[in-house]
């Protein structure tokens, strides 16, 4: 039997241990999230290695993509990437604007404002897959049918899809900051003879200038990021576009297809530098939203 | 509520092992061929062969529960290149293997199937003839009028198919005579796709395994010769291919079973059913 | 007046902005209901076998989304556990422990990977088999357990966040409580803390889950097939819903796998809804409890 004289020593002595312990497992717990981008990272550069070593960069920069005729070009879908995410911008940022502006101007409080609310937050779990789905069979034919230019599987359908997909977060995060600029301005707003538009238009949305980068920001990095609605509606096709109805296909878009279909060494490796381009691509979005974000980590 | 919780936690994992370690229940088969055999198989590769590989995976694991086999697509150079390293037990192609895949990955080739390669259009579409010189310039881009070949006034809307296809490797070889395809051809991934997007769209051209022409799509002359399985048999339709089962080395008892079946009488209907002609 | 023409036609556009986007919203969940209500039915499910025999994968079933189902309940359930007990004490460690420059570390490392492309990580655990295969285990396969693990490094950020936020959250008052009685640094998160913050916790946790459920890009890469029947043990190919949904819009058949393909995207819509309404319910319970406190 063990003397009960230092009893309560031991028992702190225990406690004290079992604390470090803790501390170090939920530290390995952190450490080990933050250790796995690292190891992404590594990864994609070590299988890209190649290229450099080989001095083979420059087949991978080209503006052809073509393995026939040993051309593995991937400049055409970064170029797409980019103007998909650009178009998917311009029609989804003025209709983020509005419906904050209908959120905090006309449709302040009651059940209207509840209600749309309620559906953007039911957008943001929409899966990606069903918008996709959904467009293949409807926005395609449409647009075939409206423009007559074009299969309808283009740039146009892809981007509207897009603003669809990317409009919620970006309506829920502007909304939450002018949420917190309304607490601040609107009495004095009123106090001015302001109407809710001219608040909304003058005061609120000026003092959110840094939300308003954050959002598109935020939409910039899922547009990027996004595959299967570019794989399902924008086409395929490994092509520089002219037009907004010509068939594109994405760096997101050529890694799956390539991966699924193509078995060509050099053709692999342009896979791996298409998946570096868009880890550094994000991680650029990243940089400069923790720069312009007021309060650290903005998800979702 | 932490205690609860880990609980709950561990048996999760409980359950989950435990299905994931309980196999299913024994049958015999009625295939005489599987009796007692069990394992699985995998296939991949030719989306032309699919319809075939799927329906006998469904008649033997019907009769046979301890066997599985699973198929999946991505062309014909995904089947070599996944038999080559070992992913697979059975790599369909729709095309013949070269002789530095035969030579490099110490591949066998099983044939066991006749199809051609129609070019397709939508069953509205008036044109139902094509000189191969036509094709040619269609698929290149330089036709871009379905007036220009005696169709409608509307634009021809170009779908091909990508890298890896065995389908598009011999359409390129034997009706395009290895000219180019547009780079503004949409690009579809397998024959099923193909189907799909010629169907939805009036306007479209593209090209698909014969066993794959239904009444969905309409398959178009080429110089005067219907693409059916009659023409791509006696030759007169000149773009054919075989379908080829392709093992590393010497075949496993169970896939050596799986390839007898495919090959015998039962097979054979199957082949037929699905438009291909056996060999 | 200029104000005046300017106010009508911000509130013009603001409403024409509202209704566009409601609009297409309803259409796209009135489209799948109208295309796909009538494909709900036990043979959408297991196809020509009986349901007590494909319920425990007694016998395969064809043309049926129960495998899909299965596959896709694996996976959710299989990252889960990977990924919950290490988000919730990576969450806590950087909230409670951590140093303000090992937060902003650590942080910056676990918001470049929310920024992870989904394409990108199923690439990272293809190059992973890749990598096996050539040097320790040259049987390695893409399979289920491959693909939970990727998702659970999708899902990873979104934990920690919540956690985060859950624990910031917890009023300066309950916060002394742990010192007022005497409590270790542990005793306190666990006993003081961790069941104040637990609702919000457990919403990150169903959004997650609503993630995971989701999620296609990354399971392309990592093993999922189009007709692969049950997952016999954790190493299997698989099926999944969205997968489903992917491949039979781009491969139907015949217009029965269409509608097929619209009973399954239905199914899938369902499925996330009804998490997502969960998750949002728990957050509603959570921020209400401290705007009542």
């Amino acid at each position: 039997m063990r003397s009960r004289r230092f009893a309560a020593s031991r028992a702190i002595r225990y406690i004290a241990r079992r604390e470090i312990w803790i501390e170090r497992v939920l530290f390995l717990a952190a450490g080990l999230s933050a250790a796995v981008v690292v190891a992404i990272f590594s990864m994609l550069t070590w299988f890209c290695l190649p290229l450099f070593t080989e001095h083979r960069l420059g087949a991978v920069l080209e503006w052809r993509w073509d393995p026939i005729h040993q051309h593995f070009g991937i400049l055409p879908m970064l170029f797409t990437s980019c103007l998909l995410t650009i178009i998917a911008l311009i029609v989804a940022f003025p209709l983020t604007i509005g419906i904050c502006s209908l959120l905090h101007g006309v449709l302040r409080n009651g059940v209207l404002h509840r209600m749309l609310l309620f559906l953007l937050h039911f957008m943001t779990g929409i899966p990606t897959v069903i918008y996709g789905f959904v467009s293949v069979f409807v926005l395609v034919p449409l647009l075939r049918w409206v423009f007559e230019a074009g299969t309808g599987f283009s740039l146009l359908a892809a981007g509207l899809t897009l603003s669809v997909l990317i409009l919620p977060t970006m309506v829920l995060v502007l909304h939450a900051e002018l949420d917190q600029a309304e607490a601040r301005y609107r009495l004095t707003a009123e106090a001015l003879g302001f109407s809710p538009e001219q608040t909304i238009r003058t005061v609120l949305l000026p003092a959110c200038r840094r939300a308003l980068v954050v959002t598109v920001l935020l939409g910039m990095g899922r547009a990027v990021g996004d595959t299967l609605v570019s794989l399902m509606v924008a086409g395929n096709a490994a092509q520089v576009p002219h037009s907004i109805f010509d068939s594109v296909r994405t760096l997101t878009a050529h890694i799956a297809l390539v991966l699924a279909t193509d078995s060509h060494s050099m053709a692999y490796q342009s896979v791996f530098a298409a998946g570096l381009f868009l880890f550094l691509l994000m991680s650029c979005f990243q940089a400069f939203l923790r720069f312009w974000a007021k309060h650290g980590t903005v998800f979702k | 509520m932490i205690r609860s919780l880990f609980k709950m936690y561990c048996g999760l994992g409980l359950v989950l092992l435990v299905l994931g370690l309980s196999a299913g229940s024994a049958a015999s088969g009625a295939l005489d061929v599987f009796k007692g055999l069990e394992g699985t198989i995998q296939i991949a590769g030719g989306t032309a062969h699919i319809p075939v590989m799927n329906d006998a995976a469904k008649a033997i694991m019907t009769a046979n529960p301890k066997i599985r086999i699973l198929v999946e697509g991505g062309g014909s150079g995904i089947g070599v290149q996944k038999v080559g390293e070992g992913l697979v037990d059975i790599g369909n192609t729709g095309r013949p293997l070269t002789e530095q895949e035969i030579a490099q990955y110490g591949l066998k080739s099983f044939p066991f199937a006749l199809d051609g390669v129609a070019v397709v259009v939508h069953p509205s579409n008036p044109v139902t003839n094509l000189t191969a010189q036509q094709v040619r310039d269609i698929f290149s881009g330089a036709i871009t009028r379905w007036k220009d070949v005696g169709g409608n006034d509307a634009p021809i809307h170009l779908f091909t198919r990508d890298e890896a296809s065995g389908t598009r490797e011999v359409f390129w070889e034997k009706a395009l005579k290895k000219g180019s395809v547009a780079s503004s051809a949409n690009v579809v991934a397998s024959n099923g796709a193909m189907k799909v997007a010629v169907a939805q769209d009036k306007d479209a051209i593209g090209y698909a395994g014969i066993g794959h022409v239904d009444a969905s799509i309409k398959g178009i002359k080429l110089d005067g010769v219907a693409p059916t399985q009659e023409n791509a048999m006696n030759g007169s339709y000149p773009v054919t291919r075989k379908l080829y089962m392709n093992t590393k080395g010497e075949p496993k008892p169970l896939v050596k079973a799986f390839i007898d079946y495919i090959l015998s009488s039962e097979g054979l209907q199957i082949i037929q059913k699905h438009g291909y002609l056996p060999l | 007046m200029k104000p005046r023409t300017m106010d009508l036609f911000w509130r013009t556009a603001s409403w024409l902005s509202g209704l566009t986007v409601s609009a297409s919203v309803m259409f796209l969940i009135g489209f799948l209901l109208w295309q796909g209500i009538h494909a709900l039915s036990p043979a959408l499910f297991f196809g020509d076998t009986a349901w007590q025999d494909a319920l425990f994968g007694r016998k395969p079933v064809f043309e049926g989304i129960w495998p899909a189902v299965v596959g896709t309940l694996s996976l959710v359930v299989l990252a889960s556990l990977i990924a919950v007990p290490i988000g919730v004490a990576a969450g806590i460690y950087l909230s409670e422990y951590a140093t303000i420059r090992q937060c902003r570390w650590i942080g910056s490392l676990v918001d470049l990977l929310s920024a992870t492309p989904s394409i990108v990580m199923g690439l990272f655990g293809f190059t992973l088999i890749l990598l096996l295969r050539r040097t320790m285990l040259p049987n390695a396969q893409t399979g289920l357990m491959l693909a939970a693990a990727c998702i659970a490094l999708i899902v990873l950020p979104y934990l920690i966040a919540t956690t985060r936020a859950s624990l910031q959250g917890i009023p300066e008052e309950s916060r002394l409580l742990g010192a007022s009685l005497g409590l270790t640094k542990w005793q306190h998160i666990r006993h003081t803390l961790i069941p104040l913050s637990a609702k919000g916790i457990l919403g990150g946790v169903v959004l997650a889950i609503g993630r995971a459920a989701e999620d296609t890009a990354v399971i392309l890469m990592t093993g999922v097939m189009a007709r692969a029947g049950m997952p016999r043990n954790l190493w299997d190919k698989f099926e999944a819903l969205p997968f489903q949904v992917y491949y039979l819009a781009a491969e139907h058949r015949n217009a029965a796998e269409l509608a097929q393909g619209f009973g399954t995207a239905l199914v899938l819509l369902i499925v996330t809804a009804a998490l997502f309404g969960f998750s949002y319910w728990i957050e509603r319970q959570a921020a209400r409890r401290w705007d009542s406190g």
